[in-house]
């Protein structure tokens, strides 16, 4: 008896050490940023870097509130189009993830409930049409987009995500629609619902952790992207986070300190969603994005 | 001792045959007649999408791609037929530039999937700070490319890095090193930055994968007299596949594209050493502005991409587990 106590314990005492060793390697490299973030220029740069009490400052993101102050001589300008472009990145991800809600549900419903001529090749595009490599695409889009002067246009630049996001929203919302059982739906039509009326009272309501789940990974990939983003936008009307960040990277004069903080603020927006949703995320993803 | 998964307990397809039935007797009743057009009208938004969004740009990318087309002479705009494939395919940098999408690919997917698999399993067993664990690999997924880019090229700084710093701390290093200077190095350090981006998804989603085998298997198993490695290999393992297949197809995918990260980290250098096919159809395009050339460049990474998505689905119907 006792010997299979200690044993157990052994065993908990092993796992805790696994969620150590992985909790570790999570945290030392983004740890580096976040403290880079709140160190002064100077600390960071002597070798090895003093950390410390004394080097502590929330100056850095002062900076980006207050670009034109003292602080800002090096660098300002990054600093000054860090919180627009997170704006720009907020609206074109919101954009992009409305968007494929709207679309990704109707087709969704159509591959779960009905079968008709065409299905599976209709899905096997939508599938396929995710493989085509983004670099593929964007020298077309960017003509295109050319031609109708629409460059520099967050809308412009939302429908283009979409490529990235509906075949894999589709797929979902296939998926959990699928989960669902049917007879919900044949109460209301029995009832006397329209299909619309249907959608809205009853699907839609009892499909919400799915439809959740999709709008933030599509979020997530329209945040992400920095392919689309550089090329199809030009000035900080519509630049989002990702270029903006890329833009400390090539520019040498400015302080790390100040790129750091550009980083963590760029990150902050998903990691916050993603902190707030991680059970819709992951019973998401369990009953819709995987089989068994 | 082989547990046999398959006559016991039926694995949960989207619709049991009793559903498929009733579906079968709903065709019949309210939704006869109207079904098609009715689901190419719900359809008709994603179709116009696609088509306009990836159709067009193929097409079109094809058709420049059979053209001498450079920006830097764009009054020339002539028919050349294959005759950019062929300058690609004879040019030796385009071999350089494959192994090197070979190696990355292989090396990341190969560290992603078993650190993946590894994680998802650890945290499938209950243990104090487990809920916490699951919540910390959430920040890797929520990262873009383009910080974490930053955030590695900081950590592999040659004067002022974490990693020179700590190499030197434990001694294993006399001096601090270039580490991206450094071919090898290089295209080391970039695996690590993309694994450790991408890892975080891999073990999202072979968590879900874990939560859905049913106990009752493993109680069975461990009736029959099987030690744990044979439950993995029997059980397990066999959940896991298309879960695994997923997280190939996705992960193989993100890794030949990977296009953010070596524009932050590396650029693809030094030389030549982390120029990938991605990145070199990016420098053919936009660098060089040679758009026929480029194209033909980003038409090849198509085909190997969708030839591998091919395969891979090959793999999902020959099990017999694509179910749409």
């Amino acid at each position: 008896m006792r010997a299979a106590r200690v044993q157990r314990r052994i065993h908990t005492v092993m796992l805790m050490g696994g969620g150590l060793l992985v909790t570790m390697y999570v945290l030392a490299p983004f740890s580096w940023l976040v403290l880079t973030s709140f160190m002064h220029e100077s600390d960071v740069l002597s070798v090895p870097p003093r950390i410390g009490w004394d080097s502590f400052t929330i100056g850095n993101y002062l900076t980006f509130i207050h670009a034109s102050g003292v602080e800002a001589v090096v660098g300002s300008r990054a600093a000054e189009n860090t919180l627009p472009g997170i704006f720009n990145s907020l609206v074109a991800a919101t954009a992009t993830a409305a968007l494929n809600l709207i679309l990704g549900t109707l087709a969704g419903y159509s591959f779960a409930r009905l079968r008709f001529p065409g299905r599976m090749p209709l899905l096997l595009m939508y599938l396929g049409s995710r493989m085509v490599p983004g670099i593929a695409l964007i020298v077309p889009l960017y003509l295109t987009i050319r031609t109708f002067h629409l460059l520099d246009n967050l809308a412009a630049l939302a429908i283009t995500y979409l490529t990235l996001t509906l075949p894999f929203t589709i797929w979902l919302m296939k998926n959990y629609f699928q989960g669902i059982a049917r007879s919900l739906e044949e109460a209301a039509m029995v009832d006397g619902c329209t299909w619309t009326q249907m959608l809205w009272k009853i699907l839609i309501p009892v499909a919400a952790p799915g439809l959740a789940a999709a709008a933030i990974f599509a979020f997530m990939t329209a945040w992400n992207d920095y392919l689309f983003a550089v090329i199809l936008t030009t000035t900080m009307a519509s630049k989002t986070a990702p270029v903006v960040v890329a833009g400390f990277v090539t520019d040498v004069t400015t302080a790390r300190t100040l790129m750091a903080t550009g980083g963590v603020l760029a990150v902050l927006p998903p990691l916050l969603l993603a902190l707030m949703c991680q059970r819709l995320i992951v019973q998401g993803l369990t009953s819709g994005g995987v089989k068994g | 001792m082989k547990v046999s998964i398959e006559g016991q307990f039926q694995r949960p397809g989207p619709l049991a045959p009793e559903a498929d039935a009733l579906l079968v007797m709903h065709r019949r009743t309210w939704i006869s007649r109207r079904t098609t057009p009715f689901a190419y009208l719900l359809n008709a938004p994603s179709i116009l999408v696609i088509v306009l969004l990836v159709g067009y740009p193929i097409c079109y990318s094809i058709w420049v791609s059979l053209h001498r087309y450079d920006l830097r002479r764009p009054r020339i705009f002539r028919l050349v037929w294959l005759q950019n494939y062929f300058d690609i395919l004879a040019d030796p940098d385009f071999w350089t530039a494959l192994r090197i999408t070979v190696v990355f690919t292989v090396i990341a997917v190969i560290i992603i999937v078993s650190v993946g698999l590894a994680v998802a399993l650890l945290l499938n067993r209950r243990f104090p700070g487990c809920g916490f664990v699951r919540t910390v690999i959430l920040i890797p997924w929520a990262i873009p490319p383009v910080v974490n880019g930053l955030m590695w090229q900081w950590i592999y700084d040659p004067k002022i890095g974490a990693l020179n710093a700590l190499l030197r701390w434990l001694g294993i290093i006399d001096h601090y090193q270039g580490w991206l200077a450094v071919p090898t190095y290089a295209l080391g350090g970039l695996i690590v930055a993309h694994t450790w981006n991408e890892f975080a998804l891999a073990a999202i989603l072979f968590l879900g994968a874990l939560q859905r085998v049913p106990a009752e298997l493993y109680d069975a198993g461990r009736v029959d007299g099987c030690r744990s490695w044979q439950l993995f290999l029997h059980i397990t393992l066999p959940w896991l596949a298309q879960a695994l297949l997923i997280v190939l197809i996705l992960e193989t995918m993100l890794a030949v594209r990977a296009f953010d990260i070596i524009y932050v980290l590396t650029a693809g250098g030094p030389g030549t050493s982390t120029t990938t096919l991605t990145w070199a159809t990016y420098l053919t395009t936009f660098e060089n502005l040679d758009f026929g050339h480029g194209s033909a460049y980003a038409y090849i990474v198509t085909l190997i991409t969708l030839g591998l998505s091919v395969i891979y689905f090959r793999i999902l119907y020959g099990r017999g587990e694509f179910e749409a």
